[in-house]
């Protein structure tokens, strides 16, 4: 294998089962990215099937209020939700040209799985999806599209019943059955994972920079997004990076604060170690257990961050930030009042990071990653707000 | 590799003697550290030829329930790498003197360095790492470490895996070369039909010089047999880790269902070679 990582971080820590498997997958990618059929057909879903390019949106509302300019880069309005489908679409047509035919894919807050599931549904590929417990209880929603789409739903009740477990229960059944095809979701796990799924979102950066010279009349001072895995982020990023003028920040989840324990800010409370395949930034013990994490959002809840990242923050290029439950809880209703809409609980942690850095920010050019909507958020977001007309109608009658 | 490591002296000893060798693991901790440390005693006793000793790690993506659960039951039961080396420490002042491979993912032990994590094994007693999450291509580190310190590197060979990729395993082990029977997690069981003695047959001519050790679902004195026609080694995990815990909270009967376990499957070991 070659190139497998990004400065000191990344690697391939995989058991030997699935090294084959890896090289195939990384053989397959260096021929297929160069392929000229390959990318048409890629083109060609992105534009007529998933909707791309996304707009970019001035917020003009939130802008006034917070005193700095703020586009929106709206990955919320990509086919099924979320950014995640520019990944789970190239990797599947990727392992249907591999001649696979059985994808394996986890999840956490359900926008990678019903990803997963639209794409296997449009390809014509089986697909099982791995989701914690206690994610498939908070992003019911997404559950139930992944099943509409045929896919099974395997519910993970082992650990903390949340992504890093799907991850291992589905990095088992990829050692159960390695001619299957994974789907992993993140920009994380082993090479060549991180470069192919940071490939296939760079597609957000290169449109963003685009759009905002165009729109804006000029770069952005910030490019920011939130950082789960980080597919996102690097896919914002990845636009930017030539740009040094454009300071890229990367905001992960502070939970109830990274000082109280309960979070998942690995460059703010971590240490670096290998999990799922990559040596990277983790939340661990002092004996190299991997720690728990809490995030309001399932999607950021996560000890480990993609190497690219690691690397990006190493050589100053780029820097990670926090944003609580709360900052978070916060963008969501400025975004849902002021603009219209209603962002994905991850990308409220970005604007949630710029609102709170409000002073710092006066007449900067900011272009957030708005990664994904909210729908799939509204069972924890009015559980924790309640108080809607909607409470107790009974529409029973009307039924009968 | 001084010639004085107990793991090269016992598995050359199995080959100079046209022996079959058995392998038992068990995951330090799991029902305590002094139960571990009496295990280890009964292994040796029972006539194993060397053990695996897991370090429960709290993600372990070649596991399948039964190992998970027992890493589970060690984590909760406060179980540290330093508590595992001291150990393996008294197990040695005690007069133990099985072979011992650590059995790890990479971050426990890499969290405190590998010169440090081998080193500390070593003067523990330890005499080889086995790291599941550790190809051959991310190993250099760990095997300069672990030659500095006088300890086995053992990797492993797949069905997956090509024979350029197992000569590569081979050349980077010591001790035995860890051959994973089937492909999937530990513990479903493995069929030892003509495929998957086919690859043995493989990998035991591609390890050459080497001893190969078989494992992943052998669970019976039959399966040991069928696993060492083209192996030096059979590895018995998940069905003997489940035993020791069906034994119940007592030490004593939780030792001694371990060690009758362990001497029924050795027997095994005894079927003559058609290799």
């Amino acid at each position: 294998m070659q190139d497998t990582r990004f400065g000191d971080f990344g690697g391939v820590y995989a058991p030997e089962t699935l090294m084959a498997p890896l090289e195939e997958l990384e053989q397959a990618w260096r021929t297929l990215r160069a392929d000229a059929g390959f990318q048409a057909e890629m083109q060609s879903l992105l534009q007529h099937y998933a909707g791309r390019p996304t707009p970019l949106t001035h917020a003009e509302r939130l802008s006034d209020e917070l005193g700095c300019e703020l586009w929106l880069k709206r990955e919320d309005l990509l086919h099924t939700g979320a950014h995640k489908l520019n990944n789970a679409l190239g990797q599947c047509v990727l392992a249907k040209r591999m001649g696979k035919t059985r994808i394996l894919a986890e999840t956490g807050a359900g926008q990678h799985g019903v990803a997963t599931a639209t794409a296997c549904a449009k390809l014509g590929l089986e697909c099982v999806v791995y989701m914690g417990e206690v994610d498939v209880a908070r992003q019911k929603p997404n559950v139930l599209r992944m099943e509409l789409m045929g896919a099974r739903v395997e519910v993970v009740r082992h650990g903390q019943r949340t992504l890093k477990d799907a991850i291992n229960e589905a990095m088992r059944a990829w050692v159960s059955d390695p001619q299957a095809h994974y789907v992993l979701g993140s920009a994380l796990g082993p090479h060549p994972f991180p470069s192919i799924v940071a490939d296939f979102h760079e597609v957000i950066g290169r449109e963003a920079r685009a759009q905002v010279l165009d729109q804006a009349g000029g770069l952005p001072d910030l490019a920011v997004a939130c950082v789960g895995g980080g597919s996102n982020a690097i896919g914002l990023f990845r636009g930017f990076l030539a740009d040094e003028s454009v300071a890229l920040v990367g905001v992960e989840a502070g939970g109830e604060g990274p000082e109280t324990g309960r979070h998942a800010a690995r460059f703010s409370g971590g240490t670096p170690g290998v999990l799922h395949g990559c040596y990277t930034w983790l939340l661990q013990d002092a004996d190299g257990q991997i720690q728990h994490t809490h995030s309001v959002s399932a999607g950021l809840d996560y000890p480990a961050v993609g190497p690219e990242h690691a690397d990006l923050q190493a050589r100053g290029r780029a820097r990670y930030e926090y944003a609580t439950d709360d900052e978070a809880l916060q963008a969501f209703a400025a975004l849902s009042e002021r603009e219209g809409i209603l962002p994905a609980l991850e990308s409220s942690h970005a604007v949630g990071w710029v609102m709170r850095e409000r002073d710092v920010l006066q007449g900067k050019r900011v272009v957030v990653n708005l990664s994904g909507r909210g729908d799939k958020d509204l069972g924890t977001i009015m559980a924790l707000r309640g108080g809607s007309a909607a409470d107790g109608a009974d529409a029973s009658e009307v039924v009968a | 590799m001084s010639a004085s490591n107990r793991l090269i002296e016992a598995t050359s000893a199995l080959r100079r003697d046209g022996r079959r060798g058995l392998s038992p693991y068990i995951t330090a901790g799991d029902g305590g550290l002094d139960r571990t440390c009496a295990l280890l005693h009964a292994l040796e006793r029972a006539g194993a030829t060397c053990c695996e000793l897991g370090v429960p790690f709290s993600d372990p993506i070649a596991d399948g329930p039964v190992l998970q659960a027992a890493a589970d039951r060690a984590l909760a039961a406060g179980t540290t790498v330093d508590g595992i080396f001291a150990t393996v420490k008294r197990f040695r002042d005690e007069g133990g003197s099985l072979p011992i491979a650590l059995m790890s993912y990479c971050n426990p032990l890499g969290h405190r360095g590998w010169p440090e994590a081998c080193a500390q094994a070593a003067a523990a007693g330890v005499d080889a790492l086995i790291l599941p999450d550790l190809p051959v291509e991310e190993g250099a580190p760990v095997r300069a470490a672990a030659e500095a310190a006088g300890l086995c590197t053992i990797f492993f060979a797949a069905p997956t895996s090509s024979d350029a990729r197992i000569q590569s395993a081979v050349e980077a082990s010591q001790g035995f070369l860890y051959v994973v029977g089937r492909t999937g997690v530990t513990g479903a069981g493995t069929t030892f039909d003509d495929g998957a003695q086919g690859f043995l047959q493989r990998v035991a001519g591609l390890a050459g010089e080497l001893p190969t050790a078989v494992g992943f679902g052998i669970a019976s004195a039959a399966d040991v047999t069928a696993a060492t026609q083209h192996a030096d080694i059979a590895i018995v995990g998940t069905a003997l880790v489940r035993h020791i815990h069906a034994a119940g909270p007592d030490d004593a009967a939780a030792v001694s269902a371990a060690e009758s376990f362990v001497r029924e499957l050795v027997a095994g070991t005894g079927a003559p070679s058609t290799s």
